[in-house]
């Protein structure tokens, strides 16, 4: 399951991010790492605003389908 | 003087970094530029502290080289080395700004950590350990509010301490005492790895250094030059970490990071349970902001209210730039609420100043209308020679008696410039004027401003004063008003549209709204291969293209970003708008959406052009990847707004100083002197040295319907400023007929082409489109990061201005019946070539 399948709402837990180096990294620095909760604040056609620690993070759909899930 | 102390000022974006910069270094700061690259870099004396040095870095989230402020920051931190470090965190959202200062910690120079927005912090019930946190980073931890102005001074005396000590205790061999913060088997790795960069990097920073070797860091391994046979036993302790804990090495070490700071806010952060997962009021917001829906609309809104406020009719941009170009850079205007009908005896007693002015013009027009008729008439049957040119002072009687004149006073509604007679017989608005009349008018003096009201001089009015009163020659004088303060004076007059558009631009990112627009255009500018970053330089843009340029450094895709940078300056910017006004005035009076069909065009070539540039070799490939952590809305100070809005329109300002004077002088110098370098009166331009140069280049723009020499010197000097374009063609039309510049303008372009509205919009579309002002080439060309780049950036942009200008004319012309020509045929051909080049199969590219 990656975080494009997720709904407003959804929390999940980082499992992997993969996808393009630089982005990968920067995602990291975000807090994108493997073990952190994530939660969907809100989404429009595929596009997402997490929430990451005490941040909201937006991402498009093509980062989406590069963070795998899981369920908590 | 001794040593100055330097601290860094680093921490995540909008953890309040800038609010604690200008409240430590209150006015004393300067902007420069990172040598080599255009990342802003504030330098600010520590109020009270005239030896220590606040150095404002970037906002960035890590030390890694992602994006161009990163890759600079870090380049400061590790080779220019400050002598510590000022980490501002945000409180709220202390876990995630952890992972920097970790980072941060790991150079091993001195520290102190301001946890920020403790008011707030307070608020949500939520507690920090400072303690615990200092004891685990090595560091000092203190709590401020950099909002509120509390704490942050003590901080920074702490840094400054620290530094001190620091300096005197400095020996060269000292391993510093910084966090491990991995497990057993990567610290291991990370050991092994210090041992063999041993010598080669600052004592202090050796595990900053050992960290990133054991990420792969390209930058640092080659900077380190590292040899293969060591290279390959240090990758051996990389690849057992990996297999032992089965990710890549820079996945360990970030996600080992944020272990350890997980670890270390168990201990030492109690976040109130009750506030976990609820939705924030920026949540509810960005309910409807980002709405499927909504989002659109909101945002077409507030375009539309920023356009309202800078360039609407009647709107506050309108008013404010009259009031700048008619009276505070012309003759001076009156203080507001002071004004008052005239009260001194007299013939305008009674009067309103605008009144007075009408009357004053009508007589005036009287006066000369009678005059002109008398000299005639005195004239009749003399040879030229004999012909009187003057007044004479002894007025005949007799033949007075016999002349009534025409009073030719009409009002252009939309310039307010009196009308040539002949073009107004039909007017009803003409009147007889008698000897009689013509007497009384000559009793008819300019009104005082200083009768009407509080009466400030204009900077235009004080020139011309002062040089009178300094009794210079006239072409001192000419140089002085015509050419250069007429040149800074154009630009200037344009600041308030400009402030406005900035004003309004740096609320909305002030406020935290920039970040949602990013995130909503993004899935639309995507499909011309541009970011959702790429809209706000373009908004910029609307204001003035050299920070426009500048804001597209926050891409981090370089594809985008270069393409950003090419396009971002097709919309017509506040200096363009001076052309388009004066266009729409002169030939477009019936076209009412002349002025809104420009922005159109520019945003069509944005598009258009974005769709073509994808499609060629060097931008294929899809950005895929859309990141952005959108801050909390908040309501914006007034300061931050205001340093916001003056850091871009500082260019602007200095811009009609450093660039626009001297370029100024010279078209002045080259307007009135001939190769021979006698000086020329106004009617003798032909002899001019710009008529010359004119006249060579004149060919290029003959396909275009402008090919005198007057269209080609007014396009050229365009490149200085846009608005010049304006105030040249005004000058070298200066021998044309008609009574006023407008209608030599007229005059100018109906004796260049059988179609002077086309030429002229030719000529209007030709200006706007190619590349902009020389001030903003060069920033271009900085931007792009080489003279290639550059060359073809501004090669795209001539490209665009001459085939747009090109096809407006000749299809123009073709279309109002003017025939076919070999111009007809290129504007074709080159129209096809773009439409090939737009809607061509693109490669598919896997990235």
């Amino acid at each position: 399951m990656t975080l494009a399948g997720m709904k407003e709402g959804d929390r999940a837990r980082i499992v992997r991010v993969s996808g393009e180096e630089a982005v990968k990294r920067h995602l990291g620095a975000l807090g994108f790492v493997a073990g952190t909760i994530v939660r969907v604040v809100g989404e429009s056609y595929g596009n997402m605003i997490l929430a990451v620690h005490e941040s909201r993070i937006a991402v498009n759909d093509a980062t989406a389908r590069n963070v795998e899930v899981a369920d908590v | 003087m001794s040593k100055s102390i330097k601290i860094a000022l680093a921490g995540n974006p909008n953890s309040g970094k800038t609010t604690l910069f200008n409240a430590l270094t209150g006015s004393e700061q300067y902007v420069g530029n990172w040598p080599g690259v255009t990342v802003e870099k504030k330098d600010g004396i520590l109020s009270g502290h005239k030896d220590v040095v606040i150095q404002d870095l970037p906002g960035i989230y890590s030390l890694s080289p992602y994006s161009i402020e990163e890759k600079v920051s870090r380049r400061f931190l590790v080779e220019e080395g400050p002598d510590a470090i000022l980490n501002i965190v945000d409180g709220t959202n202390i876990e995630r700004n952890l992972y920097f200062s970790t980072q941060l910690a790991e150079l091993g120079l001195p520290m102190v950590m301001a946890v920020n927005m403790m008011d707030v912090v307070k608020k949500n019930g939520d507690k920090i350990d400072f303690e615990k946190i200092a004891k685990a980073l090595r560091c000092e931890v203190v709590g401020i509010s950099a909002l509120k102005n509390e704490g942050g001074m003590e901080a920074a005396e702490k840094v400054v301490e620290m530094a001190k000590k620091a300096v005197v205790e400095k020996g060269p061999g000292k391993l510093p005492d910084v966090p491990h913060v991995f497990s057993g088997s990567v610290e291991h790795a990370i050991a092994h790895i210090e041992e063999s960069i041993q010598g080669k990097v600052p004592l202090r920073s050796i595990r900053w250094y050992a960290i990133k070797v054991f990420e792969r860091d390209r930058e640092i391994i080659k900077k380190l030059e590292i040899g293969v046979g060591e290279m390959k036993h240090i990758e051996e302790h990389i690849r057992d970490c990996e297999k032992e804990l089965g990710d890549d090495a820079e996945s360990i070490i970030t996600s080992q990071r944020y272990d350890f700071i997980k670890r270390l806010m168990d201990k030492s952060l109690a976040l109130n349970e009750k506030r976990k997962d609820k939705a924030t009021l920026s949540d509810k917001i960005d309910k409807f902001v980002t709405h499927r829906i909504f989002a659109l609309p909101i945002f077409i809104l507030s375009l539309c209210v920023m356009w309202f406020l800078a360039v609407a009719e009647h709107g506050p941009g309108t008013v404010l730039t009259d009031w700048a170009n008619d009276g505070f850079l012309a003759d001076g205007w009156h203080l507001p609420f002071t004004t008052h009908e005239c009260r001194a005896e007299g013939k305008y007693k009674g009067m309103e100043f605008e009144d007075a002015q009408g009357e004053f013009a009508k007589q005036d027009a009287s006066k000369s209308a009678w005059e002109e008729a008398y000299l005639e008439k005195i004239n009749e049957g003399k040879s030229d020679d004999d012909k009187v040119e003057e007044m004479p002072e002894e007025i005949d009687e007799k033949v007075a008696a016999t002349i009534v004149a025409k009073g030719v006073f009409v009002e252009d509604e939309e310039t307010g410039e009196p009308i040539a007679k002949e073009d107004n017989e039909d007017e009803p608005d003409l009147w007889d004027v008698d000897f009689a009349a013509y007497k009384e008018a000559s009793e008819w003096e300019e009104p005082d401003p200083s009768q009407f009201g509080v009466w400030v001089p204009g900077l235009g009015a004080l020139i011309t004063d002062a040089l009178d009163k300094a009794g210079v020659s006239d072409t001192v004088k000419s140089l002085v008003v015509d050419g250069a303060w007429g040149g800074v004076a154009t630009v200037l007059g344009f600041v308030p549209v400009i402030f406005i558009v900035f004003i309004f631009l740096a609320f909305l990112e002030d406020c935290g709204y920039m970040a949602r627009v990013a995130f909503i255009m993004d899935r639309l500018l995507r499909r011309f291969g541009l970011s959702g970053k790429s809209f706000i330089p373009m908004l910029i843009g609307k204001g003035c293209g050299v920070p426009a340029v500048m804001a597209a450094r926050a891409i981090e895709n370089e594809r985008a970003r270069r393409m950003t940078v090419i396009l971002a300056t097709f919309v017509p910017c506040g200096a363009k708008t001076v052309i388009i006004a004066m266009f729409a005035a002169l030939f477009f009076r019936e076209q009412w959406y002349v002025a809104a069909l420009m922005d159109v065009i520019g945003i069509a070539i944005i598009i258009l052009g974005g769709i073509a540039l994808k499609k060629t070799r060097f931008f294929a490939g899809e950005a895929s990847s859309f990141v952005l952590e959108l801050p909390a809305y908040h309501m914006p100070t007034v300061s931050g707004v205001w340093h916001h809005t003056w850091n871009r329109l500082k260019g602007y300002v200095l811009k009609a100083g450093l660039i626009i004077f001297p370029a100024c002088v010279v078209l002045w110098f080259v307007m009135h002197f001939d190769w021979s370098l006698n000086l020329l009166a106004d009617e003798e331009i032909e002899k001019s040295i710009l008529h010359d140069l004119g006249s060579w280049i004149a060919w290029m723009f003959e396909p275009l319907g402008f090919g005198s020499w007057q269209g080609a010197a007014a396009s050229v000097s365009a490149e200085i400023a846009k608005e010049q374009a304006t105030a040249t063609l005004g000058l070298v039309a200066a021998n044309m007929d008609g009574a006023t510049t407008g209608s030599h303008i007229q005059a100018l372009f109906a004796s260049v082409s059988d179609f002077p509205k086309l030429a002229a919009l030719s000529f209007m579309v030709f200006n706007l489109f190619v590349p902009p002002c020389m001030v903003a080439i060069a920033v271009t060309f900085r931007e792009m990061g080489s003279q290639k780049w550059g060359w073809f950036a501004v090669g795209f942009q001539l490209f665009v201005g001459y085939v747009l200008a090109l096809s407006v004319y000749r299809i123009g012309v073709l279309v109002a019946g003017g025939g076919f020509g070999i111009w007809t045929a290129l504007a074709f051909a080159l129209d096809a070539f773009c439409l090939w080049a737009i809607f061509r199969p693109g490669k598919k590219v896997e990235c």
